[in-house]
């Protein structure tokens, strides 16, 4: 692969490689099949990146019965998660690296004290290939990714490139039941109205913030989206929402949907 | 929240209609101000394109049932609402079809409650006869694809529930002190009583929504309590499906080829994400 390319690629691959790592060595995350398709997918991995941030969570009073965001808690879970992400970009571009991609979002708690939290960012730096160029976020660092190497390839081959990772949290009191409230259930099945309309409040908050963020980015879409709900050990009527995603470009050439080549159907006999 | 956004979803609600703010937002999202939304992985989203689909947006529709009266039957109505509020954002974003929608329940206990939730990807089919309402496939979307082609749409989903309390009076049914083997007859007969009720119920709820049904869940649970001297049993059944409108005899435009894969244990051909949550256990740490 590397005799293909220009002489000037070439010098500034080996120079980034050794650069960040003695010998030329790489290191990922990639399972075999991640590693051929990335490879395949016209991208060389270079480094594993990583960034965390232990952090710990400030403290919100909330009215028993009342149906309302957590400001505190939405801020500190956003800017954890943020700083992780923006530390991992910054080893990634000191690599050398055009993008990063499988990041993987995790966050542990703490055992002896429950309101910290320690938020780790960890994915696969990697550079272009050949006749590729141009794949960077927004700002011009590297673009980030929670897709796998897999769903890296399919993603080139339906026409889209990765910006960014995108994403909007919100946490949310629940409002408790008063009794006389409760009473008047008694035997019956119904809807607790309150319950649901605070559901339908935090969900759209944590979706409108991913959106705007991907509008920021300049995405023409959000692929992989998962709308997640957590309770990290709060109080029992305190849940997030967190909606979080890849944002998508068209490559510089978009594939036409009719250029895309139906896949091939297959039995597996496996068991 | 403030009393009018919560007058606001509240009326949404009670008029089985999206919010305003979420119809604004979808709005934008099908003019293209803002960017489409899709819980689609890059595979899906490049099978749905070479087909004409056009992702819209994530969409999502909740009932929070309090079960006073029937934990079983709360979900007949729970997951009924829910879909019909999904199809009412879908109708909202423009979209025809709602695809790889999957059933959730949010982990938040409170008291003698259950949360319906249904979370998708409301998209564009070109072709699809309009004036119908959306399409609501509680199937990931390289399944839905592979349906249409094979001449059958997903529409729904269909819920068979039935419980039944069994008072022992005589105790006959108690057969501890029974040395011999025996079959429990009356627990038996309980047990296929309910049974076979859910899944008639399941058929007169499919009716009106398709010709089939793919039931993908089926949960039961049976308890025994004391009533005064002698024991209670509850026996509940579940069914869940995905309905299906299947022009009979068509037969699937594809080649199909016999592969051996590779993979020690699972393998990524079989393996689809979790499509329905809410009968599992879901309180793990970890991810995001």
């Amino acid at each position: 692969m590397t005799i293909e390319l220009p002489p000037h690629a070439r010098e500034r691959l080996k120079g980034l490689r050794s650069a960040a790592h003695p010998k030329g060595v790489f290191t990922s995350d990639f399972s075999v099949n991640e590693f051929l398709l990335v490879r395949k997918a016209g991208f060389e991995p270079i480094g594993l990146c990583v960034g965390s941030c232990v952090y710990h969570v400030g403290i919100q009073y909330t009215a028993w019965n009342r149906n309302q965001e957590l400001a505190v808690l939405s801020d500190a879970m956003y800017k954890a998660r943020e700083l992780a992400i923006s530390r991992m970009r910054a080893e990634a571009a000191a690599m050398g690296a055009d993008g990063i991609v499988g990041v993987k979002l995790t966050i542990k708690r703490m055992e002896w004290d429950s309101k910290l939290l320690e938020f780790i960012a960890i994915g696969t730096g990697v550079v272009h290939g050949v006749g590729l160029k141009g794949f960077r976020a927004h700002d011009g660092g590297p673009f980030t990714s929670d897709l796998s190497g897999q769903d890296f390839w399919s993603l080139l081959h339906a026409g889209y490139r990765p910006v960014e990772m995108v994403m909007g949290s919100c946490v949310y009191h629940v409002a408790h039941r008063g009794v006389l409230a409760s009473l008047g259930t008694v035997g019956r099945n119904v809807e607790l109205e309150n319950f649901t309309s605070a559901m339908y409040d935090a969900r759209e908050i944590a979706i409108d913030r991913m959106q705007a963020e991907a509008a920021a980015a300049k995405a023409e879409g959000v692929v992989g989206v998962d709308i997640h709900e957590g309770n990290h050990a709060w109080q029992s009527h305190v849940i997030e929402f967190f909606a979080i995603g890849t944002a998508v470009l068209p490559l510089e050439q978009e594939i036409a949907p009719e250029k895309i080549p139906d896949p091939i159907m297959v039995l597996s006999v496996n068991d | 929240m403030d009393n009018e956004r919560q007058e606001e979803l509240l009326f949404a609600l009670r008029t089985d209609t999206a919010p305003k703010s979420t119809q604004r937002r979808l709005f934008k999202v099908r003019s293209g101000v803002l960017p489409w939304i899709a819980t689609l992985t890059p595979a899906e989203l490049l099978i749905i394109r070479s087909h004409g689909f056009r992702p819209i947006s994530a969409v999502s529709a909740t009932c929070w049932m309090h079960y006073g009266f029937s934990w079983t039957k709360g979900h007949e109505q729970g997951w009924h609402t829910a879909l019909t509020r999904l199809q009412e954002e879908a109708r909202a974003a423009g979209a025809n079809a709602v695809l790889d929608v999957k059933m959730r329940t949010i982990p938040l206990h409170v008291e003698e409650s259950m949360d319906f939730t249904l979370v998708g990807t409301a998209v564009y089919v070109e072709g699809l006869p309009s004036g119908n309402e959306p399409v609501v496939a509680t199937v990931p979307a390289l399944e839905f694809v592979k349906l249409l082609e094979a001449d059958v749409v997903p529409t729904g989903i269909a819920v068979g529930a039935h419980f039944e309390w069994f008072y022992d009076w005589r105790g006959t049914a108690d057969e501890r002190w029974t040395y011999v083997n025996t079959e429990a007859d009356q627990l038996s007969r309980l047990w296929e009583r309910v049974r076979r009720t859910a899944h008639s119920n399941l058929r007169t709820n499919a009716r009106d929504q398709g010709n089939g049904v793919l039931a993908h869940v089926n949960f039961s649970q049976m308890f025994e309590g004391e009533e005064g001297e002698r024991k209670r049993y509850l026996a509940r059944h579940i069914v869940i499906a995905t309905t299906v409108d299947a022009r009979p005899g068509a037969q699937f435009p594809h080649e199909v080829s016999i592969v051996v894969d590779m993979h020690a244990g699972k393998t990524p051909l079989t393996g689809t994400s979790r499509h329905r949550q809410s009968y599992e256990m879901n309180d793990e740490e970890g991810g995001i």
